[in-house]
């Protein structure tokens, strides 16, 4: 994909720009009682319909007044963010892997090249492996789930056969076993608290009856975490949030297809009223929780949910391929919105690059990724299709096409990669890792 | 500020003019120590001073001879190679000369070097010096005496005799302790002296038997953090002693330090608990420690964790003493009080009060009630509140069924458990319509109290006036009511009225969300 080029529809000055009249006015019904929710609420709106007007100074706007997606700065912001941090970056001592997948999917879904990491990734995981097959956050640190996790993803992203070797599949396997509670969740360490569990390393050689073992339970233990409200929790009886509703339904996801299991185990007419409320106007923005605030990073984390929601609805096609023009009509969230928050909130204008939670927040590698990886889902369309009936893989995969749209109001260069829907990689690289171990017999 | 003197022809015309003024006047309190070993020169080295300042061919015959003499003299293998008779005229022509005996060498500009602020040395006044000069003594000595120090150490580790005395050599407490004032006197020294970081670890004569495993970080690493030398030490030492199992005091202190530095750091927490209960540290102890922490780091949630794991021990202890389980859900209550009150939806807060409620079985506390609703009073929009209260109620396994799910009918649950909580709810959505907490609430509590949505058809419907008779007469409160109301009509067979709630949320009353109603309302044909 070509980088941005300054060949986007050009905007007369003059000339106001475009813009909805949801976007740039408060919204229809606000109750007048004062409370710390509602004063952070209306602070946040405020500073949004500034940027969503499209008339900062300084920012230049195509005709629907959005500016363009900065790329070679983001680009930029990434590669200094995998390069020597300083002391200040100690408080991520014991995250590492994730700053390592927050870059590299960032950098991807920029449509930069990453195999030059691949040397230096392989390097600094196996200095981060631990005996038992799992990775800590850094050099000496205890094998914790969600780091291992993100060494995976990130090992995957840069592919090829020496990042896949460093996966030790065996001994992970009983690492991974030791974790496993009674109750179907998994434990994050040794010791460690029970969260909802976050989609395991899945290949499909391992998934054979007799191993079942590490599965069992756990979309029972999702369906419990489902709140009164809709939406999911951390734990059963805890508050829904937008993290949690995407890590179940790609824990789902990686048991059965999402049109087979996500009514299975969920209420799904609430679960979707509850991922619709998550949008906001003026902002556009998706918030985590009720009555919080918009915040970049659930353009994945809740956005992130909408490619599985709706694939699920439409149910298994058969490839095509060919990507037809789709309107609005079918789309269960506003992609204009989300797309316009992305655009004109969630990007540092400034020459840092980088995205970020929302206006005047400082961008971050953590949200690079996640509003880029939201923004690729609002831009794309994700359908299920039957399985190839060669039964190497599972017996249903994805199919990532751009979504087209006539009303489209952002520039076409400014459309990134597409994304697995379950994994949050650039699409293809899970089919690259499958098909690596699954040419491997044994374990 | 003092001229440099570098010895050139232009500075050395500097140097004269100083030496003029320190020719007529007693040196100045502000003379530097430079300035100092310059006059020395220059006055011990009279002819040099000519040569310098007016070059060789000022000399007089005889004083370029003398000059070319000393030269000379400076080199002995050149003065060797000269005949016995050379040399006694050569000694002969110096001593008429009447040149200083002893000469004092020329100063090299870099000769004082610089102190940790860059300055140079040689700028400092004697005073400043002379005391500069005794750290560097000190220092010398306190590194003597510490050598000492371990030689007796190993000496007492080995059970040698004193030969002087038949005793076996021994290390007291106060002489450990003499070491670390000697070593802390060291570091403050060195880091005055040359700027150098103390490593208090390193410094520590308790932590001499340890060698820190230090980061090895690979050849082309990524994303590598450069640590400051405090947080690359610690962890150094912490590598080092949990690489061993040791679960020690000085374990726990050193766990303590590395969380103050960086609490997100889960594997020195779960450490930190292990070397807990090797110890049998007090529990209340470590609460009181934890307590203080949490403030300072309220979005950390290892903290609450390792809270957790210290209940799941201690409330064992005391489970069968009512008094005490009082006090201690008292304490914690207060405790948590305080922290919401500093951060009202904190996610990884509000988990460990679910899990204290279940753990102390606090659901009929007042206090415990009693606070969720100070707190949707203090704001009603509180969701996280609204979310606790729906635990303490619906999940109270005096009155639910266990494990029934959030969103299924309990009937275990009593009638005027769900009135009681409809008409709170009612009251709160009435302070706020299109607050969507309670409508979520109130929905939750329909569902489990078994009642359909029709029941609170009314009390929907008065958020909305003429809905669909035109822009200006049709009124609308709350969003979420017309959402109700979509549902409520739906299930009573309304088809086309639920149809227009929906048809007008997407219109006008929630934009955004469209695309949403939208597909509700082909729901409605299905």
């Amino acid at each position: 994909m070509a980088y941005s080029s300054p060949s986007q529809e050009p905007h007369e000055p003059h000339q106001a720009p475009l813009v909805p009249g949801l976007f740039t006015t408060a919204a229809p019904i606000k109750d007048s009682l004062v409370t710390d929710t509602s004063l952070s609420q209306n602070a946040v709106e405020t500073s949004c319909r500034a940027f969503l007007a499209g008339t900062q100074d300084g920012i230049r706007v195509n005709r629907h007044g959005i500016p363009s997606l900065g790329r070679e700065r983001h680009i930029r912001f990434l590669d200094k963010s995998l390069g020597n941090l300083p002391p200040a970056f100690k408080a991520a001592d014991a995250s590492r892997p994730w700053i390592f997948y927050w870059c590299l999917n960032g950098l991807v879904l920029l449509g930069a090249d990453v195999s030059k990491y691949r040397d230096g990734l392989v390097a600094t995981a196996r200095s981060i492996q631990n005996e038992s097959g799992g990775f800590g956050g850094g050099f000496g640190q205890q094998s914790h789930l969600a780091t291992t996790y993100a060494m995976v993803l990130s090992l995957a992203i840069v592919g090829g056969e020496a990042a896949y070797q460093v996966i030790d599949r065996r001994a992970m396997w009983k690492w991974l076993c030791t974790l496993k509670e009674p109750t179907g969740a998994f434990r994050l360490t040794l010791g460690g608290e029970i969260d909802l569990p976050l989609d395991l390393p899945y290949d499909s050689s391992s998934h054979t009856p007799e191993r079942l073992d590490l599965f069992t339970g756990l979309a029972d233990y999702v369906r419990r975490c489902q709140t009164f409200e809709g939406g999911i929790s951390a734990r059963p009886g805890a508050e829904a949030h937008g993290a949690y509703a995407f890590c179940a339904l790609g824990c789902l996801a990686i048991l059965d297809a999402p049109h087979r299991i996500f009514p299975r185990y969920l209420d799904m007419p609430r679960l979707i009223s509850w991922l619709s409320s998550r949008q906001y106007a003026p902002e556009g923005g998706l918030s985590g929780r009720t009555n919080k605030l918009v915040d970049g990073c659930y353009s994945h984390w809740v956005g992130g949910c909408w490619p599985l929601i709706e694939a699920a609805i439409h149910g298994p096609t058969i490839s095509t391929s060919i990507e037809t023009p789709s309107s609005a009509a079918g789309d269960l969230y506003s992609r204009e919105g989300l797309i316009r928050y992305i655009l004109c909130c969630g990007q540092d204008q400034t020459k840092r690059g980088g995205m970020r939670d929302k206006p005047y927040q400082p961008s971050d590698a953590y949200h690079t990724c996640y509003v880029l990886s939201g923004l690729s889902s609002a831009q794309h369309v994700t359908r299920i299709l039957s399985s190839d009936g060669d039964g190497i893989m599972p017996p249903w995969t994805y199919e990532v096409l751009s979504h087209l749209d006539e009303a489209q109001v952002y520039n076409e260069e400014d459309r990134v990669s597409p994304t697995d829907p379950v994994y949050g990689i650039p699409e293809g690289k899970r089919k690259d890792i499958m098909s690596y171990f699954s040419s491997r017999p044994g374990f | 500020m003092p001229a440099k003197h570098k010895g050139g022809n232009s500075k050395a015309k500097e140097a004269e003019s100083k030496q003029q003024v320190s020719a007529q006047q007693p040196p100045k309190t502000s003379e530097t120590i430079r300035e100092l070993e310059w006059q020395q020169y220059w006055s011990t080295n009279p002819i040099h001073k000519i040569v310098e300042e007016q070059g060789l061919n000022s000399l007089s015959p005889a004083d370029n001879r003398t000059y070319l003499n000393l030269e000379l003299v400076r080199n002995t293998d050149q003065v060797d190679e000269l005949s016995k008779k050379g040399q006694r005229e050569l000694w002969k022509q110096l001593s008429e000369a009447n040149v200083p005996l002893r000469s004092a060498p020329r100063p090299r500009d870099d000769q004082w070097g610089r102190d940790k602020s860059g300055r140079d040395i040689g700028d400092y006044t004697p005073e400043e010096y002379a005391a500069y000069e005794r750290k560097k003594s000190r220092i010398s000595e306190l590194s003597l005496d510490s050598t000492f120090f371990k030689r007796d150490r190993d000496r007492a580790h080995w059970k040698t005799k004193n030969p002087a005395t038949g005793e076996v050599y021994t290390i007291t407490e106060d002489d450990i302790r003499a070491e670390k004032e000697r070593r802390q006197e060291m570091a403050a020294l060195q880091s005055e002296l040359y700027g150098v970081k103390s490593n208090p670890y390193a410094n520590d004569p308790e932590w001499d038997d340890v060698v820190p495993i230090p980061q090895d970080e690979p050849e082309g690493a990524i994303a590598a953090i450069s640590y400051a030398e405090d947080y690359a030490e610690a962890m150094g030492y912490l590598r080092a002693v949990m690489a061993v199992k040791e679960l020690t005091r000085r374990c726990l202190r050193l766990t303590e330090h590395i969380i103050d530095l960086n609490p997100a750091h889960y594997t020195v927490w779960l450490y930190r608990f292990d070397i807990m209960k090797a110890l049998d540290i007090p529990i209340l102890d470590e609460l009181e420690w934890l307590n203080e922490v949490s403030f300072e780091h309220l979005k950390n949630y290892q903290i609450w964790h390792h809270r957790q794991l210290l209940m799941d021990i201690y409330y064992p202890t005391l489970q069968s003493d009512e008094d005490a389980v009082a006090t201690l859900a008292a304490e914690e209550h207060s405790f948590l009080t305080k922290i919401l009150e500093s951060d009202t939806k904190n996610y990884h807060v509000w988990g460990y009060r679910q899990y204290l409620v279940r753990k102390l079985g606090l659901w009929d506390s007042v206090d415990e009630m009693g606070s969720v609703e100070l707190m949707i009073s203090n704001d009603v929009r509180n969701n996280s509140a609204w979310s606790h209260r729906f635990f303490l109620v619906f999940s109270n396994p005096k009155q639910s069924t266990p494990d029934s799910l959030s969103m299924e009918h309990d009937p275990k649950v009593p009638a005027d458990t769900i009135d009681r909580e409809i008409s709170y709810t009612q009251e709160k959505v009435r302070l706020a319509p299109q607050n969507q907490s309670p409508w979520n609430y109130l929905r939750g509590v329909l569902v489990k109290g078994g009642r359909p949505l029709g029941t609170v058809r009314e009390f929907a419907e008065s958020f909305v006036t003429s809905l669909g008779e035109g822009e200006e007469k049709e009124k609308v409160r709350s969003s979420h009511a017309l959402d109700w109301l979509a549902d409520i009509y739906k299930e009573a067979g309304e088809k086309e009225k639920a149809d227009l709630c929906l048809r007008r949320l997407g219109e006008r009353w929630d934009r955004i969300r469209e695309g949403y109603w939208a597909y509700r309302r082909r729901q409605l044909e299905e």
